[in-house]
């Protein structure tokens, strides 16, 4: 059995039927993507934006990281041949592990569970809050999925990589 | 400088949640009238139709993707002059390239803040009031 790890902004389809996705998840949220007609499916990991202590963020820019990961989740399960219609989604993570954060990992999970019901994703098995850490093995071609808390503390949650402005080709 | 309550706007994204997203920052910067929708081919007539001033369009969508839409739009002759904005992924170099040869007015890659569109926006139209 292969194994593809995720971290933090990263994702995963496979359609092989020998190849699991694990994540290790504190905070962040792994959205487990499954077609079961097409026999495929996908993970990611992702974490909202955190709010500055200034709060000088409004929601609209903590939440478009999220928005982000999804669409670019369903989009490559797509790519990879499943259909819309047929995704469900299993959750997990959300943890709120570092105490005095706000609430992070709650905020995550319920952004999930929000996008995917704006977008008319059904979903699945729900695993999230706590305060300990889980390990998610997802094997997308019969969508089984195992995650179970463990000690190992996620690495801690990273602001976005991507660049504010986008444009990295300048013609304009 | 262009009142942004005068721009009328359509917004054509796959998915709900950045059409909302987008919707908001858009009635945020002052945009009154701004409509959207989730396909290409549900625009493409919606805006021939109703005309408006600015598109703001997806690149991948299913059915008709973001560079179909710019080409239909360009070649039309009532909507050719339609200021056009796409939005793309990170990696979509190549589409970006295409989009330019086909006119499009100026791109953002996603995720975006919402100054970054407000930006692009006034680019094209000049400072927002």
């Amino acid at each position: 059995m292969r194994t593809i790890p995720i971290i933090q902004g990263e994702h995963a389809v496979v359609k092989d039927a020998d190849t699991v996705i694990s994540t290790l998840l504190g905070s962040c949220i792994a959205v487990c993507l499954h077609d079961a007609e097409a026999r495929l499916g996908g993970m990611n990991h992702f974490l909202l934006g955190e709010p500055s202590p200034e709060h000088t963020l409004s929601e609209l820019d903590l939440q478009r990281y999220g928005v982000h990961a999804m669409e670019v989740l369903i989009n490559a399960t797509m790519k990879a041949g499943a259909n819309r219609q047929n995704l469900r989604a299993h959750l997990y993570g959300g943890a709120n592990i570092i105490a005095g954060l706000g609430g992070i990992g709650t905020a995550n999970a319920a952004f999930a569970k929000r996008f995917l019901e704006t977008e008319g994703i059904a979903i699945g098995h729900v695993d999230t809050g706590g305060t300990r850490a889980r390990k998610v093995e997802f094997r997308p071609f019969d969508g089984k999925i195992r995650a179970r808390c463990v000690s190992d503390a996620p690495p801690p949650p990273k602001p976005d990589p991507t660049p504010e402005h986008g444009g990295e080709i300048e013609l304009f | 400088m262009p009142a942004a309550s005068q721009i009328r706007v359509m917004v054509v994204d796959d998915q709900a949640s950045m059409r909302a997203m987008i919707r908001r920052a858009l009635q945020d910067f002052g945009f009154k009238d701004v409509r959207d929708k989730p396909t290409a081919t549900e625009a493409l007539p919606a805006i021939k139709t109703d005309r408006v001033h600015l598109v703001i369009s997806d690149y991948n969508m299913p059915e008709m993707d973001g560079l179909a839409f710019l080409e239909a739009v360009r070649k039309d002759d009532v909507l050719a002059k339609t200021v056009f904005i796409m939005l793309t992924g990170s990696s979509d170099r190549e589409v970006v390239q295409k989009a330019a040869a086909l006119g499009v007015n100026n791109y953002l890659v996603k995720p975006f803040a919402p100054a970054a569109l407000k930006e692009k926006i006034e680019r094209v139209f000049g400072a927002l009031t």
